[in-house]
């Protein structure tokens, strides 16, 4: 039976001399899903991919890939031997053609894709004898992108994957991305901080901020129990103190007061009355708005 | 695949050292008889001093075909060539390409076989340098009239290795401190350069130098192999070298 988490964290920590990059983040993402892992820029998502992949050393927590220790120099090449990569620069060999590219990455996977490598090659428009370095920054995402998909992997790590394309090329990126998913048994598990792709394409997400998880769960629950509550007052708003759980946030501006909360609004709503507004308007949150409520500094 | 990429990475470090010390090594075996018209007018030289010392002993030693490979060859232009091609090959790789050491890094490969291979192919490429232009010697010598041991040039070629290997090892060492390419090859090469100077200010003790054994001068001059000399330097690579390995395991990406 398939492990029902195919990423697991538990209080993992990252130290960079004295710059805490991954603090305390506990994470699961189940097998299956479409994780889209957001935050900030420097929020610590970058470090987190690199610590599940055995490229850095996690300073304390436990970090598991397939049930597999991502620590350990022998389950980490197993897990890297099941898993599909693309890193935030797109940095690859300079000096070697897109096929000499495609050849030396095939050469490690048994379960190389052939017939996705030509398929992708022709969807992609990818000059084989063309060297890296002659390539525009979409083609070598491009590239990188089939390197990943063709592995023949059951789990795809995207490190901002449209980072630095125009729209176009991004949404071309994108749709190239959920079609493979569609037809492939995996999980993919992809940084970002454009909020409208993880939107686009993913079924659950987590908000890091610095170096934690902030927010976690499936985007339609997230949806469903995201709510804006504003309360108009007639003179100045009063500074109530919530007992309702979920109260993430509490603003006060002039006769309005603004409540967001994530775990619906009808123990909020009882308190909220209370106060006696004169009108109260519910109103349901985007992933763009809880996204910057969960982020940005508390006023 | 692995050593397809190390082979792409390093070719033209290589091939340039290897046509550099080709040319060297054909350079002193063409140029002998020309010195040795030269050698008529040493006598009539009235030079005190240090400088007078060193023409006169390179007069000695080019008296003999086999004494003025050893002095222009083995002792000078082939030792300072080899250490600066050892230091280019064991700089940059892996280490220096942070971007694309990431993918590297994401195949499957542990770290130990990723610098395993990069520095068996460094060291198999230095081997090549050591070998084929000192074996180009005894191959070119009767193309002058003379004779040079192919034995001889082995000997000296792997007094060459075995020293190169040294720098090679010291430059790899330092790849994995420092990210960038300049750092390790200009520390290499500053550390090669004092050594260097430092057998000039203590001459006596320069048989027992790294350039000494390079040099491979036990050798020429008392005809035994310095098997305590390679030792010593061969005992010296593996310890960088194993240091090397050590940091590059520990490393964060």
């Amino acid at each position: 039976m398939a492990d029902p988490f195919t990423i697991e964290t538990a209080e993992l920590r990252k130290h960079y001399g004295g710059v805490e990059a991954v603090r305390g983040l506990s994470l699961q993402v189940p097998t299956g899903s479409i994780y889209g892992f957001l935050g900030r820029n420097g929020a610590g998502k970058t470090t987190t991919i690199k610590i599940l992949l055995g490229m850095a050393r996690p300073t304390s927590g436990h970090a598991r890939v397939f049930g597999l220790a991502a620590d350990a120099q022998e389950t980490s090449v197993e897990i890297r031997r099941r898993t599909g990569f693309v890193s935030e620069e797109k940095d690859l060999y300079e000096y070697m053609t897109v096929e000499e590219m495609i050849r030396f990455t095939a050469g490690f996977f048994p379960r190389w894709r052939a017939e996705l490598e030509q398929r992708y090659l022709r969807t992609f428009e990818l000059p084989r004898d063309r060297k890296i370095k002659a390539l525009s920054r979409g083609m070598r995402t491009k590239l990188a992108l089939l390197l990943a998909l063709c592995r023949g992997a059951e789990l795809l790590v995207l490190d901002e994957p449209t980072s630095g394309l125009d729209p176009a090329m991004a949404e071309e990126v994108l749709q190239a991305l959920v079609a493979h998913v569609a037809s492939e048994e995996m999980t993919v598990f992809f940084s970002s901080h454009q909020i409208a792709e993880v939107d686009q394409i993913a079924d659950r997400i987590a908000i890091i901020d610095h170096g934690r998880a902030v927010v976690s769960g499936a985007l339609e629950d997230l949806r469903e129990n995201y709510r804006r509550i504003q309360l108009v007052f007639d003179g100045n708003a009063p500074e109530p103190s919530f007992r309702a759980p979920g109260v993430e946030r509490v603003r006060r501006k002039g006769r309005v007061l603004t409540v967001v909360s994530s775990a619906g609004t009808e123990r909020l709503l009882e308190e909220a009355r209370a106060l006696s507004p004169v009108s109260v308007e519910v109103v349901p949150v985007t992933l763009k708005e809880i996204f910057l409520e969960t982020v940005s500094e508390e006023d | 695949m692995l050593w397809y990429k190390a082979w792409l990475e390093t070719r033209w470090r290589f091939l340039i050292g290897l046509a550099v010390l080709m040319c060297s090594a054909a350079g002193v075996v063409f140029t002998y008889p020309s010195v040795l018209k030269l050698m008529a007018l040493v006598p009539s030289l009235d030079v005190g001093g240090e400088i007078g010392r060193r023409i006169r002993e390179a007069a000695e030693l080019a008296r003999e075909y086999r004494g003025y490979v050893w002095s222009q060859g083995f002792g000078k232009n082939l030792a300072q060539m080899t250490t600066l091609f050892a230091v280019l090959l064991g700089t940059g790789g892996l280490f220096s390409q942070s971007g694309a050491a990431v993918f590297t890094l994401s195949m499957p490969a542990s770290r130990n076989r990723l610098f395993g291979v990069r520095a068996a192919a460094g060291l198999g490429e230095l081997l090549v340098l050591a070998v084929v232009p000192s074996l180009l010697i005894p191959m070119l010598s009767p193309a002058i009239g003379e004779t040079y041991g192919v034995g001889t040039a082995l000997v000296h070629s792997a007094c060459l290795f075995v020293a190169g290997a040294a720098f090679f090892s010291l430059a790899f060492l330092l790849s994995t401190v420092f990210s960038d390419v300049w750092r390790p090859l200009l520390i290499a090469l500053g550390i090669a350069i004092v050594l260097a100077l430092g057998e000039q200010v203590f001459r006596e003790m320069s048989r027992y130098s790294m350039f000494g054994l390079m040099s491979g001068e036990t050798y020429f001059r008392s005809g035994s192999v310095p098997w305590w000399g390679l030792l010593a330097g061969t005992a010296m690579s593996a310890a960088m070298l194993y240091a090397a390995a050590v940091n590059f395991a520990r490393r964060d990406f």
